[in-house]
């Protein structure tokens, strides 16, 4: 009864957002303000997925990791698998605060901004990509087209806002507002990479794509993220984002 | 062996009582080098079996061991005897490296303690860490530089807002380990004979504390916040420095050579050692400082050249007065992945007293490329500056370049070099004879 509610509520708000009014047609703005709300939505979040890289000559190699977020800019990673890469740990803090934890060393380091532009754990995703993103905050987004199924827009960075791209377009699925494929593209744009989303569904009332795959143009590199198991909103404790979690 | 299966049987019951599974894990490491001169003679080899056992028996108790069961050196038979003593043949030693217990939320929520035999890492620093003075330092390896011995002692972390409180004990002394061969001469200060004798043979003797808790016990505090963007920590340690001085000298004949032989008393002295370290980012460049200032008891080395007829004579070697160790180091990686880490350090490991702090630079570097299959550390650097102003004959550096090889997860080949140059008078130009040609593999389970 109360989930109705909040339904209701939730809906009530969309429908009043300024421009997704009835017989008006959302600006680009209004779009990614929506998908910010989908994916952004979750209070909390508890994700263990499996990361599979596939090099070029189609070798594989498989990482195991466990992700918590709180809000937008909490978020804790740590590494199930492989053997060499069991029990590091990722904290991301607001205002671009970072650590790492390395077993061997049994110390917290932390880490600058410059690590934003690479990759992450070997995969094909940056740790900018692996950042809980607020689209609207960072990006300019233009309409690009609205078809039967998708809104497709493309985004540049807001002044003063550092990214490692030049722009990015993005698909949008209309009924969900669910970003399901995001073409990267590098400051002389030139397409880099391509994130394609598969197999959305509902878990704790929130939207999540089973499978990722993330494909780099230039390495001939891929990453397929496949979700084993997703919570979301089960009140996660502030205590998990800290230093003192990061060592457990 | 006994403390490793009476751990592991412990544990075992613990499991068994909980319900709780042992988390097995570890490496096994081949370490094997060989001098870039002569003959090339092999000056390393080591078979090294790191094992882990971990066990979760509730959510606030953690427990944690590792081992080490290693094959270390080269066989030392001397006589028939020794062919059946397999310590001669194949020499093997097991260690206890770590033995703790976590009990999170101890008495209060705030408070986490860890008890048993432990690594408490001090200091921002990569490896290079002034303020890392809690455990002693384990030299036996000097290229794996900043590894230090466990300690058996309490640490309790208390958690008051954004700061973090470390208190830590261990109430018995344990030495450092020093290296062996040449490095060991490197790092232990030259001693100067009076003039027309001749050295015969050195021995010394090592003067350990009582154990009690005046004489053997380190004791420390360290306090840490985050102030306008920087991770900030401030620290007091108590306790007895890990690396020997020498507090006596004894000259005497040696009437079959007519050379002099010396003897030499060590002993660990008590240092007050106060720091501080931060860390934090100026734009994207990560950036770290650290500062260590010692306050020791004053050491006076007496020097007993009685036995030579020349009487004998006291002199300070340590004053009772401060001195700092310091770094800064910067790390980047720029957009095409590489990265590059840079430390400057003034005063290194066992070097003691203002007047005979060195300078040194460290560079570090490391790129991976075919879908992290290769990695190469082309700038792997070290640079010693004993004297500013006479650089011709106190300079010294080390290019330690590596590539490894990674054919499959969780194994890694690496192979790498170790080209040393520089003046006699510094610590690297002494052992500039040891350049060395490095392979290893590892494999993680």
């Amino acid at each position: 009864m109360q989930n109705k509610f909040k339904t209701i509520i939730f809906t009530s708000a969309i429908l009043l957002l300024p421009g997704l009014q009835f017989g008006q047609k959302p600006t680009a703005s209004d779009i990614m303000d929506r998908v910010d709300k989908v994916i952004n939505g979750p209070l909390d979040q508890k994700i263990t997925m499996e990361l599979k890289l596939i090099d070029r000559n189609g070798d594989e190699k498989i990482r195991e990791i466990v992700m918590y977020q709180k809000g937008n800019n909490k978020r804790m990673t740590k590494f199930l698998a492989p053997a060499d890469q069991r029990g590091i740990g990722f904290l991301s803090l607001p205002n671009g605060k970072m650590y790492l934890y390395l077993p061997a060393f049994q110390k917290v380091r932390r880490i600058a901004g410059h690590i934003k532009n690479n990759r992450f754990a070997g995969t094909d995703m940056t740790y900018e990509d692996m950042e809980a993103i607020n689209y609207n905050e960072k990006w300019q987004p233009e309409l690009l087209e609205d078809n039967n199924d998708y809104y497709i827009l493309q985004l540049k960075p807001k002044e003063n806002i550092k990214t490692g791209y030049g722009s990015l377009k993005i698909w949008v699925l209309k009924d969900k507002f669910f970003p399901t494929r995001i073409e990267y593209y590098n400051k002389k744009n030139k397409l880099i990479k391509i994130l394609t989303r598969e197999a959305i569904e509902k878990i704790d009332g929130c939207w999540i794509a089973r499978k990722s795959t993330m494909e780099n143009l230039k390495t001939k590199h891929t990453t397929v993220i496949s979700i084993k198991d997703a919570k979301f909103n089960s009140g996660l404790s502030d205590n998990i984002f800290t230093k003192r979690y990061l060592k457990r | 062996m006994k403390h490793f299966i009476a751990i592991i049987l412990g544990m075992g019951l613990i499991s068994l009582a909980q319900g709780a599974k042992i988390d097995w894990n570890g490496y096994l490491q081949t370490d094997n080098r060989l001098q870039l001169i002569n003959d090339y003679d092999f000056s390393w080899r080591e078979y090294r079996l790191n094992l882990t056992a971990e066990l979760k028996p509730f959510n606030r108790a953690h427990f944690y061991t590792n081992f080490w069961f290693r094959s270390l050196g080269f066989p030392s038979v001397k006589n028939s005897a020794d062919l059946g003593n397999r310590d001669k043949l194949s020499p093997f030693d097991m260690e206890l490296r770590s033995a703790y217990i976590d009990l999170y939320g101890f008495l209060l929520k705030n408070i986490d303690l860890r008890i048993g035999r432990q690594r408490i890492a001090w200091g921002s620093g990569d490896k290079v860490n002034p303020t890392d003075n809690v455990n002693p330092n384990d030299l036996e390896d000097i290229w794996d530089y900043g590894r230090h011995l466990s300690s058996d002692g309490v640490c309790a972390s208390i958690y008051l807002g954004n700061y973090t409180l470390n208190a830590i004990f261990i109430p018995i002394f344990t030495p450092g380990v020093l290296p062996t061969g040449e490095w060991k001469n490197a790092l232990v200060p030259a001693i100067d004979l009076p003039a027309g004798l001749e050295p015969g043979e050195i021995t010394d003797s090592v003067i350990l504390p009582e154990n009690n808790l005046k004489n053997s016990s380190k004791f420390g505090l360290k306090l840490g916040n985050t102030v306008f963007g920087y991770d900030i920590s401030l620290s007091y340690l108590y306790g007895r420095d890990d690396l020997p001085i020498s507090q006596k000298l004894i000259f005497s004949p040696d009437p079959t050579t007519g050379k002099v032989n010396l003897r030499s008393e060590l002993f660990y002295p008590h240092m007050h050692i106060f720091g501080a370290d931060a860390a934090g980012a100026i734009g994207d460049v990560g950036i770290w400082s650290e500062l260590a200032i010692y306050y020791p008891e004053k050491v006076t080395q007496r020097m007993d050249l009685s036995q030579l007829g020349m009487g004998i004579t006291d002199s300070v070697i340590l004053d009772n007065s401060i001195y700092a160790r310091y770094l800064l180091g910067a790390d980047y990686t720029f957009k095409n992945g590489f990265y590059i880490n840079i430390q400057y350090l003034h005063g290194f490991t066992g070097e003691r007293g203002a007047d005979n702090l060195e300078d040194y630079l460290f560079i570090g570097s490391e790129y991976s490329f075919f879908g992290d299959r290769i990695k190469i550390s082309p700038l792997n650097s070290s640079l010693e500056i004993k004297d500013f102003k006479d650089r011709k004959n106190n300079l010294a550096f080390v290019y330690a370049p590596q590539i490894s090889y990674q054919p499959m997860d969780n194994a890694r080949i690496t192979i790498g070099t170790r080209i040393i140059q520089g003046g006699s008078n510094t610590k690297f130009g002494k052992i500039s004879d040891n350049k060395e040609l490095l392979f290893q593999v590892r494999y993680n389970f």
